[in-house]
């Protein structure tokens, strides 16, 4: 894949193009895994080719600067967790969707999670966890977030292996779940106005 | 109705598909939610194998005691030494605050040319000659004493048990030979590598099995237990498509379980993740050869219609459940687990995966209370 991009790149072929194709691609494989035809490590290995193709094609992008992204995204795996495989997987799946992603690491404290927020005013906040010991960070985020009048403008999602739809009652979020093509899904629908 | 079983004798019952007097209870308790529910910082548990162990038992008899006490004596440095977990760890108190959970840190240590390493010089030599190295913070010369530290708290949990005339729930444990190989490599890697390089993979995963048969049985038999812990958390349906799990699990899967039972030996498969694609599968091993533990990811309902009458099930309280729910929510849980899983026996009520560590106590004790008094107070 590489060898083949590089030499796409070399001929002159216009990088905005590759990069869309690139997620064409990938919006294929996630349609394949949503049918269950793919399974999550043919979803992981695709999203790890276009983060390379992603890689490959940004310094040749310079041109397509100014295009207004699908909507922002701040993810973060909070204050106790060190997990970020499922996060991870849901930055690279929704940047191939053409969402702007600030991803924040791991063990972020919630007074950090705010003030990122703040500044870059995304429409999405999504918290990971493998633990259960995080809801007690996610809840505090939320009510943080909520305090400083932030909660109103964005739409709150939680995720990883342990959360349920008690967890989202539990940290007042909009949205669960354990896979990360639902969470991709849920920006694209509300971004499209299909969900409130 | 009174209890008509010892607590050995029931979980038994339970592994070999009949219906007990009631059904066991096997709550799956680890040092640091044990600690968190007796009021001890988590560092302290994390430094001292006997306090960990200590902590573990203080719960089981504040709680009034379950069938069988998990072997829980273990410290995070501890599962580094004895190749229980291949990963490197931040410790509460030393790498975190004294009461954050330790966390098991995974990143890229093993290598694609360690797979050959492996199958030439076998498990044990590897991890204790050179891999150990790249993962712990412990001086070679100080191995020694940090494994007789670790065997020393396993020796303190069996005297424990002895104390309270119980058995810990099983006398032998590992990691599924696919699954460490995961951890070390780390998911990604090594999901690359099974699509792009299978065959170093493969003689790795061969010898790994073989070592991993040679030395459970051995120490299964000294236990005198009969029972073996097989923890897999990564080749599940949800994961990998039939032709990875079929090419690169199952057969290894197979030889450890049939191994195992041609001396008698039940394997208790630790399965996380969501197995629900993969049940009918089980159904292949001999009829009562293993027990199922789900983590309440995979459908335990569903699970039990796939393989009733044929393999046991344990589970599968869901951790959130513990931890967020209401004792309530989790009794009417452990009922409908208990009626519709264990209706006809084949079945040991657990914690989905470990006990959380900010499980709440009436939660707890909703668990154990509902799964001790449901059956026998509607008799």
């Amino acid at each position: 894949m590489a060898r083949q991009l590089s030499a796409r790149i070399a001929a002159g072929e216009n990088p905005l193009a590759l990069l869309e194709a690139c997620r064409q691609g990938m919006t294929l494989v996630g349609e394949r895994y949503q049918q269950g035809t793919y399974f999550l490590s043919e979803l992981l290995l695709a999203a790890e080719s276009f983060k390379a193709a992603a890689a490959m094609l940004e310094p040749h992008l310079a041109a397509s600067r100014g295009i207004e992204p699908r909507g922002r995204v701040v993810l973060a795996t909070l204050k106790g967790d060190i997990h970020d495989l499922g996060k991870n997987i849901l930055a690279t799946l929704l940047r191939a969707q053409g969402f702007e992603v600030h991803d924040l690491g791991v063990d972020v404290p919630a007074a950090v999670l705010v003030r990122k927020v703040e500044e870059i005013q995304p429409q999405f906040v999504g918290f990971s966890a493998l633990l259960t010991t995080v809801f007690q960070s996610m809840k505090q985020a939320a009510d943080l977030l909520e305090r400083a009048g932030l909660r109103n403008r964005i739409k709150l999602m939680v995720g990883g292996g342990v959360t349920t739809s008690s967890v989202k009652e539990y940290v007042g979020a909009d949205f669960q779940s354990t896979d990360a093509m639902d969470g991709v899904n849920f920006c694209l629908d509300v971004t499209a106005g299909r969900r409130v | 109705m009174r209890e008509a079983m010892t607590p050995n004798e029931r979980l038994w019952s339970a592994i070999r598909l009949e219906k007990p007097d009631r059904v066991p209870i096997v709550p799956i308790l680890l040092p640091e939610p044990a600690a968190r529910l007796i009021g001890l910082p988590l560092a302290s548990v994390a430094r001292d194998g006997r306090l960990a162990v200590d902590a573990a038992f203080r719960v089981f008899d504040e709680y009034g005691g379950w069938e069988n006490p998990y072997p829980a004596a273990y410290t995070p440095l501890g599962i580094q030494i004895a190749n229980i977990f291949p990963m490197r760890v931040r410790i509460p108190g030393k790498d975190l605050g004294e009461n954050d959970v330790y966390q098991v840190d995974e990143q890229e240590i093993l290598t694609p040319e360690d797979y050959d390493r492996i199958a030439e010089v076998g498990t044990d030599l590897f991890y204790y000659d050179e891999y150990l190295w790249r993962i712990t913070d412990i001086r070679r010369d100080e191995l020694r004493a940090a494994v007789a530290t670790f065997i020393g708290g396993y020796e303190y949990f069996i005297a424990e048990c002895t104390r309270r005339d119980t058995r810990p729930f099983f006398g032998g444990y590992s990691l599924h030979p696919f699954f460490m190989l995961s951890l070390m490599r780390s998911l990604v890697p090594f999901t690359q590598d099974l699509y792009y390089n299978p065959e170093p993979v493969e003689r790795a995963l061969r010898r790994m099995t073989a070592d991993v048969i040679a030395k459970q049985i051995p120490i299964i038999k000294r236990s005198g237990l009969n029972l073996w812990t097989l923890v897999e958390e990564r080749a599940s349906g949800a994961l990998y498509p039939p032709a990875i799990a079929d090419r690169f699990w199952w057969p290894y899967t197979r030889q450890m379980v049939d191994a195992c039972w041609s001396e008698g030996i039940v394997t208790v498969f630790h399965l996380d993740q969501c197995w629900d694609r993969n049940l009918a599968q089980f159904r292949q091993l001999p009829r009562g050869s293993a027990v199922i533990e789900l983590d309440s990811t995979t459908n335990i309902f569903a699970a039990k219609e796939a393989l009733r009458g044929h393999l046991c099930l344990h589970g599968d309280v869901p951790a959130a459940l513990l931890s967020v729910g209401t004792p309530k929510d989790v009794a009417s849980y452990c009922k409908r687990l208990i009626d519709e899983v264990g209706r006809d026996g084949g079945f040991i009520l657990g914690s989905g995966c470990s006990v959380p560590v900010d499980v709440r106590p009436e939660n707890f004790r909703s668990m154990i209370e509902t799964g001790k008094g449901y059956e026998l107070l509607r008799t």
